[in-house]
């Protein structure tokens, strides 16, 4: 058929000749007829009667007409819908425990698929994201542990010339302040090297990106805004480019704003404003100024090959900084730390998947039951001339319009599942994933709809059509029939039960380990306390001048501490800088006295004030903490935690021991060392292991050293309060502000106030498990519910069913315990079959969780949920059995 | 009059067509027309018959208009298409080709092969 003659079929089947036309028609040719037989000498009557025998009704020539059409196919599924439609609505209590049952499964599965869609097919708004890698230095005999490593613009430059390497972004984050208006208020700046605009190509919502030119002339002073930072601050205001913004008591104009999707950086933390990198030797004082490199490999590159070219230069590089060689690096693409994230997804979407089985196999379980009620009229069907796929095409489309209703309360609810994993667990997620419904999602959705709806309907579909049920027409079964073998229903009922099992029992796994990691000794107390930070205003000449020197800045932030120390309720006062448990500072290279020349041993270097141990309550095991001169002092002392202890100074007592950081020196002019930093200091004491590198990993080796070593231009505070600390927060305010009256704390970036259980739950790992052990707890709750429901309405079903055969037993003086045995026997043998077989399915699947979990199923929670599950499965089918023997054996043999 | 001759499955249409090709016709003309060409041999299913009709006026290629009959009766006239007009040609040479080929097959004698 040509396009023209496939366009005029469509248009012909949109727009069919009128009902009455067709029949005027038909009316003219049968009266046409009628006269030539009145003619040929018939009687008016016989020809009348001749020419419908001949021609057939008028009525009927409509149905003719769309048949001759192709039209035929739809009116018939039009009707099948209809009468499905009207079943439903006959049934409401059906439908709605049917088309519930589907909603769960399709809108949970809509949910996951749309999360996997955003985190791991396309998390990134950047082009060419897949090729953008973050670079790591890997210790050689630690591979475990990694570290981030800057470069200088010309080390950038080398880099850009490599092969492999098609761009380079360099990056450098900083805590600036918003000037100008009554009081400075804090954000997150990243500064970004000027080919910021190509390397991500994501198109700025207003005005421009940051471009080349903007480095002319030492930088151009402009900034980009980030999309949340634009709606809070500028309230989303459209005519924002070319306003300026005070930034540190200089004017920035603004050029641009980006997209919503746009969350730079994964890496350090969003910004809220984007800068032009060569602003930082110019306006912010820092002579050399260092980046973390984001690095975008040519197209066809592997990360190997990468590795491989990209480290001799990096190698040639870091010589020039210190002789490290045992090291290698390790590129990583940019999407890498949220891949435990994807496959803790995986592992969501694959019990959403067991959810929707469940639900389809419910349904199946409901139209058979209720299938056992409609043979009569599916016989009649039958007798009357429908054909087996005739039937069979209307039980389908009824399971369809289950399906579809289903679905269509499952997308919209999964419109809000989705977001649930990303409130359970926010920093388990790129930044820059949202959730879209889009066009991929809502055909994944359909489509599992109407494979659903054919995957639950069919089993009842080709039971109940079965020509054989053209003998239940003579009469409906009356009297003592014994019920025929359910062997279907058996089946779903012990799948749906063993899936159930499975599910109940990885939520179970997913909650002892998380519980086991919520009783994993931490070595620190984090309750009641909150951290605190301060940035002293480096850009306010007057203010900055006093605080030029260690002495004054010492004195200054002790002075707060001391403030905040006397308010009435707070025990303890520490100060910090970044060693906020459960992660901890920077990893630094280190020399024990006494060590060859090898490679230099690295540690998590932390700068705190000594009553740090007594705020956090990591115990002190050998020797003692530095006093306050020594604080002030800063040089000659250091205390390790036990970890470093073991590795580094396992041969002898600790100590005594002297140690050494090289690295710990200013590196720009806002910080302050002490005279002797890098001289040998003794370690007094050596204190327990307090959780540093995330809840669920081992402690590393770290060196505490007084703060006052490398001052830097901001500190933190670790309050230790009696109760809710964050309710100390106004008091804490007014006594910084009894200090220094412009003194913010802390509000954004990194440096803002929470609470140190709030880091343990900001946690990746302990966020991700306790997200696993949510949603797995809310997915087994509701695949019990469904395979409950489906057990109750088979008992429940073939009670009613069986009446009278109960009548007649408990008439005939059946012992009362024994029918209820013959009401329930079939629902609890396949229960008892399930269970049985998901036991042992489930010690199997075990081996195979153990990898994705990283734990296996324990005995105790794969009984635990069989027994709930089992006690579920008695009730289910009791309740309704009870009925069978509850009504008086007279009105049973009357029900008929 | 002579044996009534049995349609083969599809020539319905064929004929309908080169029925509507002499000049525009209604429903009941055009089986008149055919009965009348044929010798009266040909017997039509009426059943079938509106099933052609309605057929080939959903493919374009005859179209219907309402006007007035010979005995001043509104009746649906049919009349040919460019493209049904075209599909009769093709038809045509298809089915004389077929029944040369097939009465050939059928006219050979045993010495003839």
């Amino acid at each position: 058929m040509s396009l023209l003659a496939a366009i005029r079929k469509l248009w012909h089947s949109v727009v069919p000749r009128s009902h009455g036309d067709v029949e005027e028609e038909f009316r003219s040719t049968l009266d046409a007829y009628q006269e030539d037989l009145v003619r040929q000498g018939l009687s008016e009557e016989e020809a009348r009667r001749k020419a419908r025998i001949d021609l057939g009704q008028p009525t009927a020539q409509n149905e003719t007409y769309r048949a001759a059409i192709g039209l035929r196919l739809f009116d018939e599924l039009g009707g099948d819908i209809h009468y499905g439609l009207r079943a439903l609505r006959r049934n409401p209590g059906f439908a709605a425990v049917a088309v519930l049952s589907l909603a769960l499964g399709i809108g949970a599965t809509t949910a996951m698929f749309s999360l996997i869609y955003a985190v791991l097919l396309h998390p990134f708004p950047y082009a060419g994201a897949d090729r953008i890698m973050n670079a790591h230095v890997i210790d050689a005999q630690h591979p475990d542990q990694f570290s981030w490593f800057t470069l200088s613009e010309a080390e950038l430059d080398d880099l850009r010339l490599a092969a492999p390497v098609d761009s380079a972004l360099g990056f450098n984050n900083s805590h600036l302040e918003i000037t100008g208006g009554a009081l400075p208020e804090d954000i997150w700046g990243i500064y970004v090297t000027e080919n910021a605009g190509a390397f991500f190509g994501v198109r700025p919502l207003l005005g421009r990106n940051i471009e080349p030119s903007d480095a002319d002339n030492g930088g151009h002073s402009v900034v980009v805004l980030n999309y949340r930072f634009w709606r809070s601050y500028f309230g989303g205001d459209p005519h924002v480019i070319g306003r300026t913004l005070d930034i540190d008591h200089a004017p920035y104009t603004i050029i641009g704003v980006m997209p919503r999707s746009f969350a730079f950086s994964d890496t350090t933390g969003v910004g809220d404003v984007y800068l032009p990198a060569s602003l930082m030797r110019a306006v912010a004082n820092v002579p050399a100024p260092s980046y973390l490199p984001w690095i975008k490999l040519r197209p066809q590159v592997t990360v190997a090959a990468a590795n491989a070219a990209l480290e001799p230069i990096l190698r040639e590089i870091k010589k020039q900084h210190s002789g490290v060689s045992a090291w290698h690096l390790g590129l990583q693409p940019i999407i890498v730390p949220y891949e435990e994230t994807g496959r803790t997804l995986t592992l969501l979407l694959a019990g959403v998947v067991l959810l929707l089985i469940i639900g389809c196999a419910n349904c199946s379980i409901l139209l058979l039951a209720r299938g056992r009620t409609r043979q009569h009229e599916l016989a009649i069907r039958s007798a009357i001339g429908a054909s087996r796929w005739r039937i069979v095409r209307q039980l389908l489309v009824e399971a369809v319009v289950i399906s579809c209703t289903g679905a269509v309360l499952g997308v919209a609810a999964s419109y809000w599942l989705a977001r649930l994993p990303l409130l359970l667990s926010p920093d388990s997620f790129p930044a820059e994933s949202f959730i879209r419904i889009n066009t991929s999602i809502l055909v994944f959705s359909v489509a599992l709809a109407l494979l659903c709806g054919i995957l639950f309907g069919l089993v009842p579909a080709l039971r109940l059509s079965r020509r054989d049920s053209a003998h239940m027409l003579p009469g409906r079964q009356i009297g003592v029939v014994a019920a025929p073998a359910k062997h279907r229903w058996s089946v779903l009922i012990a799948t749906q039960v063993a899936l159930t099992l499975l599910l109940m029992a990885t939520a179970g796994t997913a909650i002892r380990s998380f519980l086991q990691l919520m009783q994993m000794p931490l070595g620190y107390d984090p309750s009641n306390v909150m951290k605190i930070g301060i940035s002293l205003h480096v850009h306010d000449p007057g203010e900055w001048g006093r605080l030029q020197t260690r002495e004054a800045r010492t004195a200054y932030i002790e002075q707060i501490r001391e403030k905040i120390a006397s308010i009435p309720g707070v025990s303890t006062v520490a100060v910090s800088l970044y060693a906020t448990p459960p992660d901890a500072d920077v990893q630094s290279s280190f020399i024990v006295d006494g060590s060859g020349d090898g490679e230099p041993p690295q540690a998590r270097v932390m700068l705190v004030g000594q009553r740090y141990f007594a705020a956090l309550r990591i115990p002190l095991l050998h020797g003692r903490i530095w006093n306050t001169d020594e604080n002030t002092r800063g040089d000659f002392i250091a205390v390790v935690n036990r970890a470093f202890a073991t590795r580094y100074l396992s041969s002898s007592n600790a100590l005594n021991r002297q140690l050494r950081i090289p690295g710990l020196t200013s590196k720009n002019h806002y910080q302050v060392a002490s005279s002797q930093s890098t001289a040998w200091r003794q370690i007094i004491g050596v204190v327990g292991d307090a959780r540093n590198d995330g809840v669920d990993r081992p402690v590393v080796p770290a060196i505490y050293l007084p703060y006052t070593a490398v001052m830097q231009p901001y500190a933190q505070f670790l309050v230790r309060t009696q109760g809710d600390p964050l309710t100390y927060l106004h008091s804490i305010r007014a006594a910084i502000a009894s200090v220094a009256s412009d003194q913010q704390i802390s509000t954004s970036g990194f440096n803002r106030t929470f609470t140190l259980n709030e880091a343990i739950e900001r946690d990746a790992q302990y966020s991700r498990q306790r997200l696993f052990s949510i949603l797995f707890s809310v997915f087994s709750a509701m695949a019990l519910a469904l395979a409950l429901v489906g057990i109750f309405s088979v008992v429940a079903y073939s009670v009613a069913q069986r009446t009278t055969e109960f009548g007649v037993r408990l008439a005939l003086g059946a012992p009362r315990a024994h029918v209820l045995w013959v009401a329930a026997r079939i629902a609890l043998v396949s229960a008892a079959a399930g269970i049985v077989t998901g036991l042992a399915s489930d010690s199997f699947l075990g081996a195979v969780l153990a990898h994705w979990m990283q734990s296996a199923f324990a005995a105790v929670s794969l009984f635990a949920a069989a027994a709930l599950l089992a006690l579920g499965a008695l009730l289910a089918c009791l309740l309704p059995a009870c009925h069978a023997i509850a009504v008086p054996p007279a009105e049973a043999l009357r029900y008929e | 009059m002579t044996k009534p001759v049995e349609l083969p499955q599809g020539t319905l249409e064929m004929l309908i067509l080169k029925a509507v090709s002499l000049g525009p016709l209604h429903g009941y003309g055009i089986l008149l027309r055919i009965q009348q060409i044929s010798g009266e041999r040909l017997e039509i299913l009426q059943g079938s018959f509106y099933t052609a009709i309605y057929r080939l006026e959903s493919r374009g290629w005859i179209k219907g208009e309402w006007s007035v009959s010979e005995n001043n009766r509104r009746a649906r006239f049919y009349s040919l298409t460019a493209a049904g007009t075209r599909q009769l040609k093709a038809e045509t040479a298809k089915w004389i080709d077929m029944a040369a080929v097939v009465a050939g097959i059928l006219g050979k004698k045993a010495d003839e092969i």
